[in-house]
């Protein structure tokens, strides 16, 4: 097990990849009503790079996933996503860096009131893109998760484990350098957990730097990845190849 | 181009089925803004009356000034002409000796004493005004005293002139001041209404934004969707208020002949686009202003 690497320098962060990182956290620290959510976490993620986010409810994993979309600001410290200071982006720039990022929530966020067909299509359809292109796009991706018999029913007509793999869907249609997921296997089937996470592995031998937060330690020590631990918003341990149960 | 085409025909089609697919909201929110257009258009067209009566009182109070004997009648004629163009002043009549005894004799028809004493026409001619506004009466009668190679006196009923000014002043004012505040009152219930209907799909705009959207994307539908509400919400009010203004106003004005109520078509038209205009503004900035609140994703 390696030190946390909160210490030292993010760039420097174990990790199985020699090029530049694409995400980096450094010295960050966040606070909600004064009590600490994150407390100088650094870490440094690779391009192309596939890495689990673990510890317990209330360890910082949502927070900091909130971070690198820059749905949460931050107190203190340095976020940068695909050279990008996250703290500084506003407005026409913040829509152009989410455009980029895909991201699986920890409620799935589906629209209630639009069909898999259109919650999916939906990061093309605020690019612009024709309802032709976005048709085929939907098609495949659906194709993908096994849902293309689904296509037309609302989020409220699916299992638990179809929305989460709604959400992968529309996470990965616009094909983002990173993807987010917040606890994607959560209360869902063993075999829903087991083709999600199969489908996370497809999306990151894509090239697509993945970081999944997760309490799941049947897939944390099945997939032999690389393990960053958090608890009490820090960095506990960085371990390229690490399994959950190891505290 | 062709992207923002697209996003154009989204954000149509996207506001089209929010109304429908939130339908109980939107029927909830147009029903509300009929009802409370048609409140504000009923105290609009009640006020009206009142203020017509006003001014059909205001009608009633006249000055007389008699004119000399010795008087230019190109003189007289130039100081009508004049009055005619003053504002306030709604008609100037010119009676002259003999329309003066006329009326006279026929006042007095049962009294043939008093009439055999005439040997002559003792009665001067006038000048009657018969004003629209009350308020300029008192001023315009002392203008004319001044004209003393015209006019040998001048008669005012001042204690009905300032009774009608002041009727006049605290009806005007009560009206603005109702209107006012049933105006925002109906505006806060419109946007209120439309603020809820937002606020139920709050969650919808920051997903929006968080998968990328910009802030006209998530806007827009809403937008249309607000202009909508309002505009249905407007137009059924509209439909109701000409229903029942042409049903009522005759009726009413049989019954209560003096009311001058007004059942011209163009009264009712004017009130009714009034209310939709009013309806489409507040239902688009209703939203507008809903919506920018939940964008700051």
């Amino acid at each position: 097990m390696s030190a946390a690497s909160g210490a030292t320098s993010p760039c420097a962060a174990t990790s199985p990849y020699r090029s530049a990182p694409l995400i980096v956290v450094q010295g960050v620290t966040k606070r909600y009503d004064g009590e600490p959510a994150l407390a100088d976490v650094s870490i440094a993620i690779a391009r192309g790079e596939f890495a689990f986010l673990i510890g317990t409810n209330g360890a910082g994993k949502t927070t900091l996933l909130r971070i690198l979309l820059r749905e949460e600001a931050f107190d203190s410290g340095v976020v940068l996503v695909n050279g990008v200071d996250v703290s500084r982006i506003r407005g026409a720039a913040l829509t152009k860096f989410r455009r980029r990022i895909g991201v699986v929530f920890q409620d799935t966020r589906l629209l209630p009131n639009a069909t898999v067909r259109e919650n999916v299509g939906l990061p093309l359809q605020v690019r612009g893109r024709a309802n032709r292109e976005i048709d085929l796009a939907v098609d495949d991706v659906l194709d993908r998760v096994a849902l293309s018999d689904k296509s037309e029913r609302f989020p409220r007509q699916l299992s638990g484990g179809e929305q989460r793999k709604v959400a992968l869907a529309r996470a990965v249609i616009s094909k983002p350098d990173v993807l987010l997921c917040d606890e994607p296997t959560d209360s869902i089937n063993p075999t829903h957990a087991r083709e999600i996470m199969g489908l996370l592995l497809e999306i990151n031998s894509d090239g697509v730097t993945t970081l999944v937060a997760t309490h799941d330690s049947e897939i944390v020590n099945n997939l032999r990845r690389r393990v960053i631990r958090m608890d009490a918003g820090a960095i506990l341990a960085d371990e390229p190849v690490g399994v959950f149960s190891a505290t | 181009m062709t992207a923002k085409l697209n996003v154009l025909r989204y954000i149509l089609g996207a506001a089209m089925l929010g109304l429908w697919r939130n339908r109980t909201m939107t029927l909830g929110a147009i029903v509300t803004t009929a009802v409370m257009l048609v409140t504000l258009a009923a105290f609009l067209a009640i006020n009206d009356t009142l203020n017509e009566m006003v001014t059909a009182l205001g009608r009633k109070s006249n000055l007389i000034a008699y004119v000399r004997d010795d008087a230019r009648p190109s003189r007289v004629t130039e100081i009508m002409r004049d009055l005619e163009q003053r504002p306030g002043v709604g008609e100037v009549v010119f009676v002259t000796k003999e329309d003066a005894l006329r009326t006279f004799q026929e006042r007095f028809f049962d009294q043939r004493d008093v009439i055999d004493i005439l040997q002559a026409n003792p009665l001067p001619a006038s000048v009657e005004l018969r004003m629209d506004d009350p308020a300029v009466l008192p001023g315009l009668a002392d203008e004319l005293r001044g004209m003393t190679e015209v006019f040998e006196s001048v008669a005012v009923p001042l204690d009905v002139v300032e009774r009608l000014i002041s009727i006049s002043n605290v009806s005007r004012a009560a009206g603005t001041a109702m209107i006012i505040a049933l105006t925002g009152v109906a505006l806060f219930v419109i946007a209120n209404t439309i603020r809820i209907a937002v606020y139920a799909r709050r969650q919808e705009i920051e997903i929006m934004k968080l998968v990328g959207a910009t802030d006209w994307f998530v806007r827009g539908p809403f937008l249309i969707e607000g202009a909508f509400i309002g505009l249905v919400g407007a137009t059924l009010a509209a439909v109701a208020l000409v229903v029942l203004y042409l049903q009522a106003a005759p009726t009413v004005t049989r019954i209560i002949s003096f009311l001058p109520i007004a059942t011209d078509v163009s009264f009712v038209r004017n009130l009714a686009v009034f209310i939709i205009l009013v309806g489409l503004v507040v239902g688009s900035i209703g939203s507008y202003v809903s919506v920018r609140r939940y964008l700051a994703v």
